[in-house]
């Protein structure tokens, strides 16, 4: 059995395309599903029945499903509620978005309901509103306790990116599945995607882990 | 009786035993204090083979533990230990903590077990609690039961390891005063504890160890009231206020 | 909503209900072999990182860490593609013939493994948190290494480790879904082969989100009964399984 590495780099270019694609809807879908998790957090956290019941029915409703068949039904719900087609990627990040939110809500409840009350107590007896203690005090406390918690999320999400294949988005797998249809070399292909994702998810569990040492002796 | 002959003990570079030499007779109630880290547990667990050591020898009624013919299990058999978590079995109801050995070790029947295990209840003052879980007895309680546990395996010697240090103020007496019932049976013990109380009481011999060596012997009178060695001075003058 | 033409009943209609149940009924098979064979292999992996043994550790450490790092997906298409070509041309033949279901068996092993490192994980972690006296303790009363592994350490791991194991279970059903990609057909296929003949795509596939919902309550359900049953009063259970 040899090996003919040079499926490689003869279409390095179309790969490295792919990857791009890869980094750019992790990039969205991070940034995006954080911010709406933010939001959704904090809402499971509320007292107001109305902002607290929607909150926690769409976290619970998105554990039940998996990711892939998400980015299916936002592919199909998408056109019909605009009126238009829609292209994968968009649809693909929208979905993300939306999906992510609901893990990245239980981080960030999580980690604001880890801030001690004294904390809270101690922001509020010096004349904060509850918005500003929680600007000021302890989302940004909470941030940093959560934060080897959402580094692993996002390398959750990174390789979650790979599922938008099914909705035929040109992604760093799918242009490897290209590249193999054509040159059929599937075994030095799916060992490079695998490898070169196994170096980046790899590194960023071990900057997490350095993270969480270096807590833990603080 | 426990022979220990220059026994020493490393961990990696850390030597946690240092040339410990002791001789304990039957009968005899030996209390070990010293600061944390000075290798008392350590040399508690070493007594039945829990730990094991690099050098030296220990004796257990003649019965060598370098010996690779030792029969570790049969050895335990007659040494009972408690520990500072009380650690008592969770999943098992307090009886059943109590017969578990007998029955799997010694072959009992389940009514002998549980008779015994009754007795044993009695004894250190709450047969109430035999169908209850672990979980839900305090801790003084739940340390009875391991005392109850130790006993019922019928052995010869008793090694306690800092019994007392997990427990709320108000549960230590209650478990000292099992422990000091024991003593006065005549039950040979081996005490690591900070009660000076219980050796006051009925320790026959105190031995201060630092540093994983045995720095000072006495009985409770000379020990307490006339330590010779500095570091004695200095952990007497800071546990007793 | 706008110009779309909601066809509900095409669920129901044959054969397409029919093609939905029988991808249920695969998803189904494919998820409980799959939780089995991943703990079994968890216990294996779990275990062997907490040894004394050096190699053996490092082994499974590096396993933890190999499979978590590359995602399900590439993992799967390295199984389904890759590795029938490294296999020598007899061998290579008799799988694709001999082998009914030959995707189904390749997500089978794909998923098992991937799954394993994840239970591995949360298996260490229940036996880590268990105290070495416990074990001390059970050896101080005469027990052999055996019978203090036998009445003590193992019952008390299955009970730490059932909780983190009921969120792994879950989430090995949801990752049969992928196995649509290479042509099994369970539910998402299904449901996406229904779209391919209907153009409802929707419909079918809010479909296929209501099973998951019921499958998701089944699963859930039944490990919160044994859960139940395995319970001891005052044992806390939802100890700190994180990893």
């Amino acid at each position: 059995m040899s090996f003919e590495w040079q499926v490689i780099t003869n279409n390095f270019s179309f790969l490295m395309g792919g990857l791009l694609t890869t980094f750019q809807l992790a990039i969205i879908a991070i940034s995006g599903g954080l911010a709406l998790g933010i939001l959704v957090g904090m809402a499971r956290l509320s007292s107001i029945k109305p902002i607290y019941y929607p909150a926690t029915l769409f976290v619970n409703l998105m554990r039940t499903q998996p990711l892939i068949l998400v980015i299916f039904w936002f592919y199909f719900l998408i056109p019909i509620v605009l009126g238009n087609p829609i292209d994968a990627f968009t649809s693909a990040a929208i979905a993300f978005i939306i999906f992510e939110a609901s893990y990245f809500a239980e981080i960030i409840r999580a980690g604001i309901q880890s801030i001690s009350k004294g904390q809270v107590e101690a922001a509020y007896s010096t004349g904060f509103t509850y918005w500003q203690a929680m600007r000021y005090f302890i989302i940004p406390q909470a941030l940093k306790n959560m934060l080897p918690s959402l580094i692993t999320q996002g390398v959750v999400v990174f390789q979650d990116t790979s599922l938008a294949y099914v909705i035929g988005l040109r992604e760093f797998l799918r242009s490897a599945n290209v590249v193999d249809a054509r040159e059929m070399r599937s075994v030095e292909l799916y060992l490079f995607v695998g490898f070169v994702y196994f170096m980046i998810c790899f590194s960023m569990s071990r900057i997490c882990k350095r993270m969480e040492l270096k807590k833990g002796a603080a | 009786m426990i022979e220990i002959m220059n026994v020493s003990k490393w961990f990696g570079d850390l030597k946690v035993l240092d040339n410990v030499n002791e001789t304990i007779n039957k009968g005899q109630v030996v209390v070990i204090c010293g600061p944390s880290g000075s290798g008392k547990s350590t040399l508690l667990k070493s007594l039945n083979g829990l730990e094991p050591f690099q050098e030296g020898d220990i004796r257990v009624d003649g019965i060598s533990l370098i010996d690779p013919k030792t029969n570790f299990i049969k050895l335990r058999q007659k040494m009972g230990m408690v520990f500072q978590r009380f650690e008592l079995y969770p999943h098992l109801k307090v009886i059943e903590n109590i017969t578990i050995a007998p029955i799997k070790v010694l072959n009992q029947s389940k009514t002998k077990a549980n008779k015994k295990a009754m007795e044993l209840l009695e004894r250190v003052g709450i047969p109430e609690q035999a169908n209850k879980y672990p979980g839900n007895l305090s801790g003084g309680q739940q340390q009875r039961v391991a005392i109850a546990r130790a006993l019922a395996m019928e052995p010869d010697i008793m090694l306690f390891d800092e019994p007392t240090s997990a427990l709320d103020p108000e549960m230590i007496k209650e478990v000292l005063d099992v422990m000091v019932d024991l003593a006065k049976s005549g039950m040979t013990m081996v005490v690591v504890t900070h009660e000076m109380g219980f050796a006051k009481e009925v320790a026959d011999e105190i031995i201060f160890m630092d540093e994983g060596r045995i720095i000072e012997r006495g009985t409770d009178r000379t020990f307490f009231e006339n330590p010779e060695s500095d570091r004695a001075k200095d952990f007497l003058s800071k546990i007793l206020i | 909503m706008l110009n779309y033409d909601f066809k509900w009943s095409i669920l129901w209609e044959e054969p397409y209900g029919g093609w939905i149940l029988e991808g249920v009924a695969t998803t189904l098979k494919l998820g409980a072999l799959c939780c089995l064979f991943s703990f079994i292999l968890g216990v294996i992996i779990g275990t062997l990182r907490i040894t004394n043994y050096k190699p053996l550790r490092i082994f499974a450490e590096a396993y933890t860490e190999f499979f978590r790092d590359i995602p399900l997906l590439v993992q799967l298409f390295f199984w389904y593609f890759a590795v029938p070509s490294l296999m020598p041309e007899t061998m290579r033949v008799w799988v694709y013939q001999e082998i009914p279901n030959f995707e189904f068996w390749v997500v089978v092993v794909g998923l098992s493994l991937y799954s394993s490192s994840r239970m591995a994980e949360q298996i260490r972690a229940g036996i880590n948190s268990i105290s070495p006296d416990q074990f001390n303790a059970a050896l101080s009363t005469g027990f052999s290494h055996y019978q203090a592994y036998r009445y003590v350490i193992i019952p008390l791991a299955v009970r730490l480790v059932i909780p983190p194991l009921t969120t792994e279970t879950l989430t090995v059903f949801k990752n049969t879904a992928l196995a649509m990609t290479v042509g099994v057909l369970e539910t998402t296929f299904m449901s996406q082969q229904v779209e391919a003949y209907t153009f409802h795509g929707l419909e079918a596939t809010t479909a296929a989100c209501v099973i998951y919902m019921i499958i998701t309550l089944i699963v859930v359900g039944t490990m919160n009964w044994i859960e139940k049953m395995l319970a001891v009063p005052g044992l806390i259970i939802r100890k700190g399984a994180n990893s």
